[in-house]
């Protein structure tokens, strides 16, 4: 596969900055639309409290305090990672194919992180909890606290992509600046204080050890630890503890986020008529990443199942056992199964690729995860190692209070993508400058 | 909780446990509830997890073609962008605080 996108010119690269369609609102009013009913939701959960989601303590909803709010955090976290591990990728390996997305990827790191952030807050029930239990307790519970750990990280994680960002951005405002809107010059120059041009080399040095460190950190340390440590490293419940949730974590994570670049490139693709900037080869590529790590997220499942149903401890088979009599475990599972076969398929023959099928799979394979990772969650707090909740009634299902907490962080990033992609340009000025033909 | 006097007769020892305790404050942070410092979090987050940041802003600065203003331009981003992250959190905290409780 080759890329080649040197003749596209900078005025395609600022098109989405200075144009403003029907479409455009059109869409900015649906995403207004999705986080003005979170907001309506969430409001009645201020004003009453976490019981207007059946989520208020342990002992309601068949015994479950955590359900779509923990299973959406992690899931957007997963997200997350694709985004600035593609960015790094890029840099560190020479992966030139995907700098055309690139930056729409760190873009989503930012967004999707934000969203889990918002999980967290609004799990956390008065929203003022988040400050209040954890800077006070920060000192003398990060030695000893999961829950510490993964805000520290997740703090880190965030500020280093943001830094990332901030830095790469220069290069291309410099240079982009004749083409960008007047009004926005104040944004600008705060972003370009005290640039010149013979900072280049040392920023690209320094984005470069910023991208070293956040391929360590994120893939290996967040979804690949602490996260899956905040379920892993409790014995008492059977479907949550073990090592394998760490590699288990980061490949689910892995195929969502290749999913949701996927969507959101071929979202800028379609609007911006941007085919010749974003060539089908870089979808290809990333169908075939999807197929990689949908392979992986799959064997960990097989892995899992295995070791659950063939002679393992009695709760952990009682767990093992209720999930794979699960049917929505099994959507979870064909999607992924799907859009895995799919792909390969397209790698041996390649006229069976189409880019709308594509997209529609990597949507399934994003509910795909979602489904998993509520599941992981509801069923470990079910079928715990003591059965001390068995006659609880009632059984877990999501209120509308929290299905419209996920309609509004989708919302929220789609609203995201549309303000940014009026500021900054979405697509590295370097994907036009640099890129010769590049073998992917 | 102090043992009971060896010299009580069991059931009198047994009352002593269950008088009322001085008043606690049951506070995360309050001394009765600190864990020692050293902990697997504190070599996990200052060890390992926060190494690959000291391995890059060293890098920074030591590192060839480097640039004062640059390498500062970054630790001001990420000190900054902390600090406006939780910063903000804290001013959203008090502001609720002040209109609602």
């Amino acid at each position: 596969m080759s890329v080649d996108v040197t003749g596209v010119d900078r005025d395609t690269l600022v098109r989405p900055i200075r144009t403003v369609s029907t479409r455009y609102l059109a869409a900015l009013s649906v995403a207004l639309g999705m986080i003005g009913v979170w907001l309506f939701f969430y409001l009645q959960q201020l004003r009453h409290g976490l019981i207007v989601t059946n989520l208020a303590d342990w002992g309601s909803g068949g015994g479950v305090p955590w359900g779509l709010y923990i299973g959406a955090f992690i899931w957007w976290v997963g997200i997350a990672h694709g985004g600035i591990i593609l960015s790094a990728a890029v840099r560190l390996l020479g992966m030139d194919t995907y700098q055309p997305v690139a930056r729409l990827a760190e873009l989503l790191t930012i967004a999707a992180l934000t969203c889990a952030g918002i999980f967290i807050l609004i799990h956390v029930g008065r929203p003022d909890r988040l400050v209040t239990s954890v800077i006070p307790a920060w000192p003398t519970r990060v030695q000893w606290s999961p829950l510490m750990w993964d805000v520290t990280v997740i703090t880190a994680y965030f500020v280093l992509t943001a830094t990332y960002l901030g830095l790469t951005i220069r290069y291309d405002l410099h240079r982009l600046r004749n083409r960008l809107p007047n009004r926005l010059d104040p944004i600008y120059d705060v972003l370009l204080v005290g640039y010149s041009e013979t900072e280049d080399a040392v920023v690209e040095r320094m984005v470069w050890w910023i991208a070293f460190a956040i391929i360590i950190m994120a893939p290996l340390l967040l979804h690949g630890g602490v996260i899956p440590w905040l379920f892993a490293l409790l014995p008492s419940m059977a479907g949550w503890a073990g090592g394998v949730q760490g590699p288990s974590f980061l490949s689910i994570a892995l195929t969502s986020a290749v999913s949701g670049i996927i969507i959101v490139a071929a979202a800028f693709r379609y609007a911006y008529g941007w085919a010749e900037l974003i060539p089908e080869a870089v979808f290809r590529g990333l169908g075939q990443w999807l197929g990689f790590f949908s392979l992986l997220f799959l064997w960990l499942q097989l892995q899992q199942v295995i070791t659950g149903i063939f002679a393992a401890p009695t709760t952990l088979q009682h767990a093992t056992e209720v999930k794979i009599a699960t049917p929505l475990y099994w959507v979870a599972i064909g999607v992924v199964a799907l859009a895995m076969l799919y792909v390969f398929a397209a790698s041996l023959r390649p006229s069976l690729f189409s880019l709308p099928l594509l997209v529609a799979l990597s949507v399934g394979v994003l509910a795909g995860t979602l489904i998993e990772k509520v599941l992981f969650v509801v069923e470990g707090l079910m079928h715990a190692h003591f059965d001390l909740y068995a006659g609880v009634p009632g059984a877990y299902t999501p209120s509308a209070v929290e299905l419209s907490a996920l309609v509004g962080t989708v919302g929220i990033v789609v609203l995201f993508f549309l303000v940014v992609s009026k500021v900054i340009p979405v697509v590295e000025l370097h994907a036009i400058e640099d890129h010769g033909e590049v073998e992917g | 909780m102090t043992a009971a006097p060896a010299a009580l007769p069991p059931l009198l020892a047994l009352a002593s446990l269950s008088a009322p305790l001085p008043a606690l404050p049951l506070l995360a942070g309050s001394a009765d509830y600190t864990l020692p410092f050293v902990g697997p979090g504190t070599y996990l987050i200052f060890g390992i997890v926060l190494l690959p940041v000291y391995v890059m802003v060293g890098a920074w600065f030591l590192g060839d073609p480097s640039d004062r203003f640059a390498n500062l331009l970054g630790v001001g981003y990420l000190a900054g962008l902390t600090t406006v992250l939780w910063g903000s959190l804290l001013v959203a905290t008090l502001v609720i605080g002040a209109v609602f409780f």
